[in-house]
C-alpha cells in the first residue's frame, strides 16, 4: 500500500509504502515497511517505489559520460576529479584507444594538470575505483576552449529532457554546442560569446526549476528574446 | 550570574513557560552556499549553525575504510558566545561533545554506501544559553539532509533537567546552572532509539523514566520543526 | 589538504573576460558586490555585527572585558583581534592551529583599527598599571566567496559602532569610544586588469591582491599585499584611487 501520493516532496524517514515492491534510489527497507533516505520527489509506480533525490553528489556509474578535471598524473596516465566523492583513473592506453610503448612516448603531452577532459565511465568496482576511457570515441578527450559550469548532478536530467528534447532547444537556440557530464559538469562552446552566456544563464534556470512544468517552454522563449533582443 | 530566589512560581518557570514546554525554535535549511549543507537554528537563545561537507574522499588515505564512510564531527563555540569570552578553539567540553554528537549521527547513516569516503559535519554556536549540544544535533540533522546524505530518519534532541524538584524541559542558563540535573537526549524520531544520552545531576528511577518521556515527547515536536525546514526549502523551488 | 584545481578552461574565461573590460558575474571592474550589514544579532557579545557581500558572509562579536595593561603602557586599554576561518566556509579550511590565512586576516583587520586609531584606547584605563579594559574582536568566517580581509573588516567596525559598554561600575565614559571608521578595501591583478572587491574563484586566478584600509578623510592607515604576483607603481596609485571610491560607498553601510 503507498501512503504517498506520485511526485511528492519527502524527507529522510518518511514512510512511503508498505509491501512488497521493488526499491531503487532514494529509499530503504525495513521489514515490510518503505521510507525515504533522502529528500527528493516520489517517484511511485506499480511494483516499483524510488525517491529521485533533490541534492546530492554524483556517484559514478558505468558507461556514464562525464567531464573530468585532471587532478594528478603518473607514469601510465592520469587522476581525474570527478565532481564526485571518487576520482577516476585514466590511463594513457585508453585515452587514445591504442597501446603506448611508455620507453617510446612521453605521455605528458597528451594532458596536463587543470586539464578539463570528456570521457566515458568504463567500469566502477565495489570498492568505487573508476576506470575512464576516451578511445575510439568522437568528442571525447581534452576540451581546449569552452565555459564550463557545474551544477548539481541531480539536475542534469533535466537538462538533457526526455529523448534530449531540451538538449535540443538549447544548441538549436543558441548555435552552440553543449557536451553534458553526467557529473553536473557541462561544457560549452559557441562563437558568440552572448549566446554562451545565455546557455549559461538557461542552464542555471533548469537547475533551479528542474521540477517545475512548462520549463521547456519557458527555456525556449528565454533564448528566442536573446536570440532576437541581441543584447 | 546571581542566583534568583526561586527557579519556579505558580508552576511556571522564570520566563513563563509550562515545565513540558519547548522554548521558541526556528531551522532554516541551506543557509550556506560553499557548504554541500547547511542549517540555522535558534533554539530559546541558542543560535547555532551546522554544516556538512561531504561525502569526499579522505585524506589522508591511511585514515579512509575501505569498504564504508568515516563520519567526522567538529562542535566549536565562538569566543563571543558566552559571558566570559571564550579563547577560540577546542577544549577538553568540545572534544567531548565532538564525540558524542558523532555517536548521535553513526546509528542513521549507510556508511557502506560511500567506501573510502569522509562526510564532515560541522556546528558553530555563535550564542550560547544552555542545550547548545542538542541545538547543534538538531542543526546538523537537518545540514545532512540538505546535503542529500541519506539517513533512516533526522535526529532530534533535546534536554531535561530537575528545577526545584519538578522535571523541565529544554533547560535555559539558569536552570542549567542552578537547577539539580541535566540531561540531554537525542532520539531517531521513527524508532524511538535514543543515539544520545548524558546526564549530571540526581534523579531517582522513577524520575528518569519520566524524564525520558519527557524528552521523546519534546524531540517529537522539535522533529516536525525540522522537517517542515527542509520541505520549505524544497517546495519554494517547486513552486517557481 | 588538496588544494582547489581551477581548471584551466575556467581559468583562461575570467583572463579573457578581464582583457574586455568585464567579469564572470558581470560586475564592471571597479564595481563591489551587493553588501548587507546587520548587527546586534548576538546578546552574548557586547557588540556584534554579520556582513554578506556576495556569498562571502562573516560575523564578528566585540567583547569588552577587564585585564590588565601592558608593562609598556599602563594607561592604555588593549585591543585583540583574532579570526577563525572556520571549516563549514570553505572545504580547504581543515580545522587545526590557526593557519597562516587566519592569522594575516586579524592581524590586517587588527593594523586598520588599531593604526586609524578609531578606539580611544587611552581613554579604557580602570586602574594605572593594574587594572584596563580589553577589547576582543572576534571574527567568524561562516562562508568564503572571496575578499575575506575587506568583509571582516567591514564587520568588525560594525560591530565596533554596535557595541554597548560592559553593565559594571568600573566603565565610567558615557559610551563606547569610537571616534574613526576605517575600511578596507581589496583590490586584485588579473592579466594587468585591476578588479575590486575579487570573488573566490577570481582570487583562485589573480596575480596578485592589494587590500587598502582608508580613514575616513581618505587617507590611508594599512595596507596589505598579497599572492604570489607583483604590482607596479602606477597599478598600486590606480588601486588607492579605486580604493577611496569604494571604500566610501562600503562605509554609508556602517550608517
Amino acid at each position: 500500500m503507498m501512503h504517498v501520493q506520485n511526485r511528492q516532496l519527502v524527507v529522510p524517514g518518511e514512510l512511503i509504502a508498505d509491501g512488497p515492491y521493488r526499491t531503487r534510489e532514494g529509499v530503504f527497507r525495513e521489514g515490510n515497511f518503505i521510507y525515504s533516505s533522502v529528500v527528493g520527489l516520489t517517484d511511485l509506480h506499480e511494483k516499483e517505489v524510488r525517491v529521485i533525490p533533490l541534492q546530492g553528489k554524483y556517484m559514478p556509474l558505468r558507461d556514464d559520460l562525464v567531464v573530468g578535471v585532471v587532478v594528478d598524473a603518473f607514469s601510465s596516465g592520469w587522476a581525474l576529479d570527478l565532481n564526485s566523492p571518487y576520482t577516476g583513473k585514466l590511463f594513457v592506453s585508453s585515452l587514445l584507444g591504442r597501446k603506448v610503448d611508455l620507453n617510446r612516448e612521453d605521455i605528458s603531452k597528451y594532458l596536463s594538470i587543470g586539464d578539463v577532459v570528456v570521457v566515458r565511465i568504463d567500469d566502477v568496482d565495489e570498492e568505487l575505483n573508476v576506470m575512464l576511457g576516451a578511445g575510439g570515441e568522437p568528442g571525447l578527450g581534452r576540451i581546449k576552449e569552452g565555459k564550463i559550469i557545474e551544477i548539481s548532478p541531480t539536475k542534469i536530467p533535466r537538462v538533457l529532457g526526455k529523448k534530449g528534447s531540451m538538449l535540443r532547444i538549447l544548441e538549436e537556440n543558441t548555435g552552440c554546442r553543449l557536451t553534458v557530464g553526467q557529473n553536473g559538469r557541462i561544457v560549452i562552446s559557441g562563437k558568440d560569446q552572448n549566446m554562451v552566456n545565455a546557455a549559461v544563464e538557461a542552464l542555471f534556470m533548469i537547475e533551479r526549476e528542474a521540477h517545475t512544468s512548462g520549463l521547456t517552454d519557458r527555456v525556449r522563449l528565454m533564448l528566442e528574446k536573446t536570440r532576437i533582443g541581441g543584447s | 550570574m546571581n542566583k534568583p530566589e526561586k527557579l519556579m512560581v505558580d508552576g511556571k518557570r522564570l520566563d513563563g513557560r509550562a515545565p513540558d514546554e519547548l522554548r521558541p525554535l526556528k531551522i532554516v535549511a541551506g543557509v550556506l552556499e560553499r557548504a554541500d549543507g547547511s542549517a540555522y537554528v535558534e533554539m530559546g537563545n541558542n543560535k547555532v549553525f551546522a554544516a556538512v561537507y561531504g561525502p569526499k574522499e579522505m585524506h589522508p588515505r591511511h585514515d579512509a575504510k575501505s569498504d564504508m564512510a568515516v563520519l567526522r564531527c567538529r562542535y566549536n563555540m565562538a569566543p563571543f558566545s558566552v559571558d566570559d569570552r571564550k579563547r577560540p578553539g577546542q577544549d577538553r567540553r568540545s572534544i567531548e561533545i565532538s564525540k558524542v554528537t558523532r555517536d548521535a549521527f553513526e546509528p542513521v547513516l549507510f556508511p557502506e554506501l560511500y567506501p573510502r569516503s569522509v562526510v564532515d559535519v560541522f556546528i558553530e554556536i555563535l550564542q550560547a544559553d544552555a542545550g547548545t549540544r542538542t541545538a547543534g544535533i538538531n542543526a546538523a540533522s537537518v545540514a545532512l539532509a540538505d546535503a542529500g546524505i541519506p539517513m533512516k530518519d533526522l535526529v532530534s534532541s533535546v534536554a531535561v533537567g530537575k528545577v526545584e524538584g519538578t522535571l523541565v524541559l529544554d533547560l535555559t542558563k539558569v536552570e542549567d546552572q542552578y537547577g539539580t540535573t541535566d540531561m540531554p537526549v537525542a532520539i531517531i524520531p521513527r524508532k524511538k532509539a535514543i543515539t544520545l544520552l548524558q546526564m549530571d545531576g540526581h534523579f531517582t528511577g522513577e524520575e528518569f523514566s519520566r524524564a525520558i518521556d519527557m524528552a521523546f515527547q519534546g524531540c517529537q515536536k522539535i522533529y516536525e520543526v525540522q522537517r517542515q525546514a527542509l520541505k520549505d526549502k524544497y517546495e519554494v523551488r517547486r513552486e517557481e | 589538504m588538496m588544494a582547489e584545481i581551477v581548471a584551466k578552461v575556467k581559468r583562461d574565461y575570467i583572463v579573457a573576460l578581464a582583457q574586455q573590460d568585464k567579469r564572470a558575474d558581470g560586475r564592471a571592474l571597479n564595481q563591489a558586490r551587493q553588501a548587507s550589514v546587520e548587527t546586534g544579532l548576538i546578546t552574548t557579545a557586547n557588540g556584534s555585527a554579520r556582513v554578506k557581500l556576495g556569498n562571502t558572509h562573516v560575523l564578528v562579536g566585540v567583547k569588552v572585558e577587564k585585564g590588565e595593561p601592558f608593562p609598556d603602557t599602563p594607561d592604555s586599554g588593549i585591543l585583540m583581534v583574532s579570526a577563525e576561518l572556520l571549516p563549514m566556509a570553505s572545504p580547504t579550511f581543515e580545522p587545526g592551529p590557526p593557519r597562516a590565512e587566519s592569522v594575516e586576516l586579524a592581524r590586517v583587520v587588527d593594523r586598520g583599527i588599531r593604526e586609524s586609531e578609531c578606539i580611544e584606547l587611552d581613554k579604557l584605563s580602570i586602574k594605572s598599571g593594574e587594572e584596563v579594559w580589553t577589547v576582543f574582536i572576534d571574527i567568524d568566517v561562516l562562508d568564503h566567496d572571496g575578499n575575506l580581509i575587506a568583509v571582516a573588516e567591514l564587520a568588525a567596525m560594525a560591530a565596533l559602532l554596535n557595541t554597548k559598554p560592559p553593565e559594571d561600575k568600573a566603565w565610567t565614559l558615557p559610551k563606547f569610544p569610537i571616534v574613526e571608521r576605517p575600511v578596507a578595501v581589496t583590490v586584485a591583478k588579473i592579466d594587468g586588469k585591476l578588479l575590486v572587491d575579487p570573488s573566490l574563484e577570481e582570487e583562485q586566478v589573480m596575480d596578485a591582491r592589494l587590500t587598502l584600509t582608508l580613514k575616513e578623510d581618505g587617507s590611508l592607515c594599512a595596507m596589505q599585499k598579497g599572492g604570489i604576483g607583483y604590482f607596479t607603481q602606477e597599478e598600486v596609485a590606480q588601486a588607492y584611487v579605486l580604493a577611496k571610491e569604494n571604500a566610501r560607498e562600503l562605509r554609508k553601510l556602517l550608517g
